[in-house]
């Protein structure tokens, strides 16, 4: 039997079909260290599950639940301290100490939750980022603990062992790989698991109307604090996760308010309380941020001939473009808000239903 | 700590103020009239800046001077984005309508970092570090000058939005877009007007600390913070409420940084926020409303 709220989404379950091209998928996915040794692409695919982590997390309050949290820096930047903080002053290896950082960022979030929550609409986004802010200046102004402005760079990452055999030493770019590749599937399986849960149908019941769901009977506080609760233990491991790839934080890299802003936009690009919308966000920012970033786009306008490379265009486009790489995230919001209100996947979704009207 | 130097964070607290109340008051339209948060506000105002930097240093017109230039064009560019993007997603969920503005201030503050890099630049003018000496107290001139401008400005405003049929129109939008429709106004039109209005309101603040601040394109982000919670704090389209906000947001800063310290000072200024939301969300002047 089909429920309605999967009919009312246009959400199917698994067909045998759908699961083995999953696995199929996810295999080759887990395979594909074994053939590609570039470091480059790797480190794309591990920022892509980076984001992917990221989106999943906010999708869980704000795309299912309906929150829209403009803070989950102060998540990011929980688990990223947290694990850093343990790492480097008490020489905890960080596979125990993102256990800190996801608890710092919990409690972190019934703080937030339950002074946020009472408020709605556009007055809760303004409290979430009044949090975050407050999070991002404390840690500023701590120094003892956090090191401040300086930030904490991580000198040492202990290998790996069990037992005696060492798995990995961390040196190359793969066993990064293979964390967040095996993250981002845990964050998909959470997202789905909830999905088809009782609790998924509370937090859209939440998010359609919060006043029906309350008198259906639904605890708006308690629910809506049990999904921010899960949004930030899955933001806080990806924050985590950056620390130790990226073995350098500091407030302005992990806190602020413009990370907040990217994961948002990563679920809303791709479509929110969807389970694949975030990994759609992060197919498209990723690779476009990125090719900015390293220059491609620039260099690729100058062999193309279209820009002289000598010229003043040409100058310019080297100089500045990677600088901007966040203009893109601008341009995309501006044109998914306006053209594509339920994301990329929602317009594919619309464009395939129309198409198949159009065959019948 | 003696007497006199809380006098003079006092002072100073109210005279900045006034400017925090430009933006303030620039947002609480914008917000009255189309019940848009305006996440892009504190890029206005730094798109202001710009254009003052630029008159200043290519033309040579003195900051204060070229508001007269600086007001039209902010409104002319606030104008063409309500007519092009703002106005196609009213109406439509909150959240959308702040992601939209939240993505248009990532374009400006983008777009000026390609164009003119994110180096920080300063105007210096003869007069940006001069003071007033009163008594002991000495009172930062530049920031008096602004002063004097923001309330010219502030009370203009008012006699415009009370006395004039175009700003009568303003406000009957802004209590009952629809039965302002059914009245025959032209809402599309007044939207547009008080966006224009908003944004030139923000320009003139970037203009008026220019010479006081640094110039830089993130220095947007910042201020949106600050003029939401200048909004907030005096009741989210009250016009009265964010000048009254902007002066005591003004005053908490500048006395808590000598009270307390610098690094807390914002803080502080988020904490008074968050308890304004939850103990009284309709703001200090919540209920009447422009």
């Amino acid at each position: 039997m089909r429920n309605p709220i999967t009919q009312l989404t246009g959400q199917q379950g698994l067909t045998p079909v759908t699961t083995i091209i999953a696995l199929l998928a996810l295999a080759s996915l887990y395979a594909i260290p074994c053939f590609v040794e570039s470091p480059y692409a790797l480190h794309i695919m591990i920022l892509l599950f980076l984001s992917t982590i990221m989106g999943e997390g906010w999708n869980i309050i704000g795309g299912y639940a309906g929150q829209y949290s403009v803070g989950h820096a102060a998540y990011f930047g929980a688990g990223a301290y947290g694990t850093l903080i343990l790492l480097n002053m008490k020489g905890i290896p960080p596979w125990y100490g993102v256990w800190a950082g996801i608890g710092a960022a919990v409690i972190l979030s019934l703080i937030i939750g339950n002074i946020c929550f009472r408020l709605r609409g556009p007055y809760f986004v303004l409290a979430s980022i009044a949090v975050a802010e407050i999070v991002r200046l404390t840690v500023l102004n701590i120094p003892s603990i956090t090191n401040g402005a300086e930030g904490i760079l991580l000198s040492d990452l202990p290998p790996f062992k069990i037992g005696e055999r060492v798995i990995t030493d961390f040196i190359s770019k793969v066993p990064f790989y293979y964390i967040g590749l095996t993250l981002a599937v845990f964050t998909i399986l959470v997202t789905w698991l909830i999905q088809n849960s009782k609790l998924g149908y509370y937090f859209q019941a939440i998010r359609e109307d919060q006043d029906a769901a309350h008198s259906l009977g639904i605890n708006l506080n308690f629910y809506k604090n049990v999904a921010l609760a899960i949004s930030a233990s899955l933001t806080s491991l990806a924050g985590a996760f950056y620390a130790i790839y990226v073995k350098f934080i500091d407030p302005t890299t992990v806190l602020p308010l413009d990370l907040s802003v990217q994961i948002v936009l990563i679920a809303i690009i791709g479509g929110i309380g969807t389970i694949f919308g975030p990994v759609i966000g992060a197919l498209v920012l990723v690779p476009l941020s990125e090719a900015l970033r390293s220059n491609v786009i620039a260099q690729s306008l100058i062999n193309s001939g279209l820009v002289k490379e000598d010229s003043g265009m040409g100058v310019f486009l080297k100089e500045h473009l990677a600088h901007a790489h966040v203009l893109i995230y601008g341009i995309l919001v501006v044109v998914v808000i306006l053209f594509m209100p339920d994301g990329v996947l929602g317009f594919i979704k619309k464009l395939a239903a129309r198409r198949k009207r159009g065959d019948a | 700590m003696t007497f006199s130097v809380l006098l003079q964070a006092l002072i100073s607290g109210i005279l900045i103020g006034g400017v925090y109340a430009l933006i303030g008051i620039g947002l609480t339209i914008i917000f009255g009239v189309m019940r848009v948060i305006n996440f892009a506000h504190g890029d206005l105002m730094m798109v202001g800046m710009y254009l003052t930097y630029f008159l200043f240093t290519l033309a040579g017109i003195d900051p204060f001077v070229s508001i007269a230039i600086t007001i039209p064009l902010m409104f002319l560019f606030g104008g063409i984005l309500q007519k092009v993007f703002i106005n196609r997603i009213l109406g439509t969920l909150p959240q959308n309508q702040i992601l939209l503005t939240i993505g248009l201030g990532l374009i400006m503050s983008n777009a000026m970092m390609l164009a003119f890099t994110s180096d920080y630049k300063i105007l210096t003018t003869s007069y940006s570090s001069s003071s007033i000496n009163l008594g002991g107290i000495s009172i930062s001139q530049p920031l008096t000058v602004s002063f004097v401008i923001t309330a010219v400005i502030t009370v203009f405003l008012y006699w415009f939005l009370m006395k004039t049929d175009t700003g009568q129109a303003i406000r009957a939008t802004a209590q009952d877009r629809e039965a302002a429709q059914l009245m025959g106004i032209n809402v599309k039109w007044m939207s547009i007007l008080a966006f224009g209005i908003g944004s030139s309101l923000a320009g003139t603040a970037g203009a008026l600390i220019s010479p006081t601040y640094y110039i830089f394109p993130q220095v947007g982000s910042a201020f949106t913070l600050k003029a939401f919670v200048i909004t907030v704090l005096g009741g989210m389209g009250s016009i009265v409420g964010a000048t009254l906000g902007g002066i005591i947001i003004g005053i908490v800063e500048s006395v808590g940084a000598v009270t307390i310290s610098s690094d807390w000072k914002d803080v502080l200024v988020f904490t008074i926020f968050l308890l304004v939301l939850l103990i009284k969300p309709s703001g200090l002047m919540g209920k009447s409303r422009m």
